[in-house]
């Protein structure tokens, strides 16, 4: 009876259907949490970076430009609150890049230790694992993002709960299925290119680079700023500095910018799918996914 | 009596129990040779580190904007500040990449799998070490150094060089201190194995900080000075940023900077194989070398 029943069973492994996929989606997730849980240290160090990222500019800022470092920034940026406007970016910065950082460091991990082949074994999408291993990232990011971000505020003697943290919570939640579509396509390209360090790196600072880490994104030149906008952690950081600091919205409006990124929201898990997919095919074909 | 091939009667071979200076340079030079091949086999990682290093010059640069006038960046052109970002880079590139090559490099093969067998041939495990930071370090951040503050210096149209002989001396003497801490490092990851990689981010961000590399010293609030003052790397930044850039060091008189910048380049490298040693025979005794 035993043995019948797991075979009939709605939801067993061997028959995929929504509700086994979430079911693994979950379980990938817990895992993932489980294992992230014997690292403390790790967890320190994930809030303690930020710190780290938004001190370089603040100190050098302040070397700089001396008594004049507010008035200065607030006419470069509308806004005085430098440190908090650091804070912010950094933070954001934390989650976004770890949402792919986790994914990417996955895969690689599992191709070198010679599990990955293993995985594709198992009767279930890739998609949900990688799902999984996504979900468990960005909520230990989040919490990070905003445990530092209240120690930053702390440190420096800024209010924490300035602005409007509510619609600033909602621009970092609506932010993150969008880096979901980035993290499918950022897999595909550690399976694609293998040996991924250099690649990763990169791309960290590109995305610090293209979402404005440092500063508003106005400073780039049309044709960059053009690909600054279409690049979702551009409107996430924005979204989240213009409901604390009030630094303005592309759109002029929270909504606008909120319903742009829910646009991204659908849009890019699609398309990183589509691009992880064919990949994923490629190699099948030719060479495997287990070489690393 | 026959004595064999002429091989095995090779005054210098890595099969003798003893092998000589000459042996072991020998050795070294393969290793080096090897790192080499490998680095020809991974172009993208190569030419990525570049396009991160324009990256990250150019984020600092339009950081360095938001704090000035609006009347821009032209005031920052062979400006100090210019120089404390770009020379600081310089230390920092050779900082991190000894840190990643070698607790990373060893990381990486306790992952893989292969660190035991790679223990059982008869070469020096330092002198693999060596080899890994010395093809990175002298190479690939040797080239990156040059381009990077060649890249700066035309953003910004110049950085000062008063003297450059004296900063290339104080240079080879932090490059060497700074190999001692990467060995230091590659001692802690045989003990520490899964927490080292991000032990060796946060203390690469701790010092990134503490030893001021992208600000002045100035910048830095009295009580992290004063901890930056117990760290003998923050003299080598001081000295090295200090000379080139024509100004008095910051933290103690230069002839006294200079003592502590020789005598910890002498120290770090002999210290450090000293603890990597300790920490492989002690991994040995406990069959702990490649577990992970």
């Amino acid at each position: 009876v035993g043995a019948a029943g797991t075979v009939r069973a709605p939801y067993g492994l061997g028959r995929r259907s929504r509700r086994s996929e979430l079911a693994v989606l979950a379980a990938v997730a817990v895992a993932r949490l489980r294992i992230m849980s014997r690292y403390p240290g790790v967890l320190a160090f994930n809030v303690v970076l930020p710190l780290v990222i938004a001190s370089m500019p603040i100190l050098l800022g302040r070397s700089i430009a001396g008594d004049r470092t507010a008035e200065n920034f607030a006419l470069n940026t509308g806004t005085p609150e430098y440190v908090a406007y650091m804070l912010l970016g950094a933070n954001v910065y934390m989650v976004i890049t770890n949402s792919l950082w986790f994914v990417g460091n996955w895969m690689r991990r599992e191709q070198q230790t010679g599990t990955l082949e293993a995985l594709y074994l198992a009767p279930t999408g890739r998609v949900w694992l990688l799902a999984g291993v996504a979900l468990a990232g960005a909520g230990r990011s989040v919490l990070t993002a905003l445990l530092a971000f209240v120690i930053g505020c702390l440190i420096y003697g800024v209010n924490p709960l300035q602005g409007n943290v509510l619609l600033a919570l909602a621009f970092l939640a609506m932010g993150l299925p969008p880096m979901f579509g980035l993290s499918l396509a950022y897999g595909a390209a550690v399976l694609r290119f293998k040996e991924a360090q250099a690649l990763i790196n990169a791309a960290q600072w590109v995305i610090g680079f293209l979402m404005g880490l440092y500063f508003p994104v106005a400073v780039f030149p049309p044709l960059l700023r053009a690909i600054a906008l279409a690049f979702p952690p551009t409107w996430t950081n924005n979204g989240v500095r213009a409901a604390i600091l009030g630094v303005g919205y592309f759109f002029e409006s929270w909504y606008a910018d909120l319903a742009m990124l829910g646009v991204f929201a659908v849009l890019a898990p699609l398309v990183g799918y589509r691009i992880f997919a064919a990949v994923e095919r490629a190699l099948k074909r030719d060479e495997g996914i287990g070489e690393f | 009596m026959a004595t064999g091939s002429p091989a095995r009667l090779s005054p210098y071979g890595l099969g003798r129990p003893r092998p000589g200076a000459r042996a072991r340079l020998e050795a070294l030079a393969a290793m080096v040779r090897k790192q080499l091949l490998i680095m020809t086999r991974y172009p993208v990682e190569f030419v990525t580190s570049f396009v991160t290093m324009a990256i990250v010059l150019a984020m600092f640069t339009l950081a360095t904007g938001t704090f000035l006038p609006p009347e821009g960046l032209s005031q920052a052109a062979g400006s100090s500040a210019a120089g404390v970002v770009a020379y600081g880079f310089v230390l920092f590139l050779f900082l991190g990449d000894s840190l990643w090559f070698m607790s990373g490099g060893l990381r990486r093969e306790q992952v893989e799998g292969t660190l035991e067998a790679h223990y059982l041939t008869p070469a020096s495990p330092l002198a693999d070490l060596l080899a890994r930071v010395l093809t990175a370090l002298l190479l690939w951040d040797g080239l990156l150094a040059i381009v990077s503050v060649a890249f700066l210096g035309l953003m910004l149209g110049g950085l000062p060089l008063v003297d450059a002989g004296a900063g290339l001396v104080i240079l080879i003497f932090g490059f060497s201190a700074i190999i001692g801490i990467g060995l230091v490092f590659a001692a802690f990851t045989l003990v520490a194995k899964e927490s080292a990689e991000q032990a060796a981010s946060f203390v690469q961000f701790a010092l990134l900080v503490l030893c001021a590399m992208f600000f002045p010293f100035s910048a830095l609030p009295q009580p992290v000075l004063a901890v930056s003052r117990l760290i003998p790397l923050s003299y080598t930044v001081d000295l090295f940023r200090s000379t080139l850039i024509g100004h008095a060091p910051e933290l103690a008189p230069a002839a006294l900077e200079w003592w502590i910048v020789v005598a910890f380049g002498l120290l770090m490298p002999p210290v450090g194989g000293w603890l990597y040693r300790l920490a492989e025979r002690r991994a040995r005794e406990r069959g702990s070398l490649g577990e992970y």
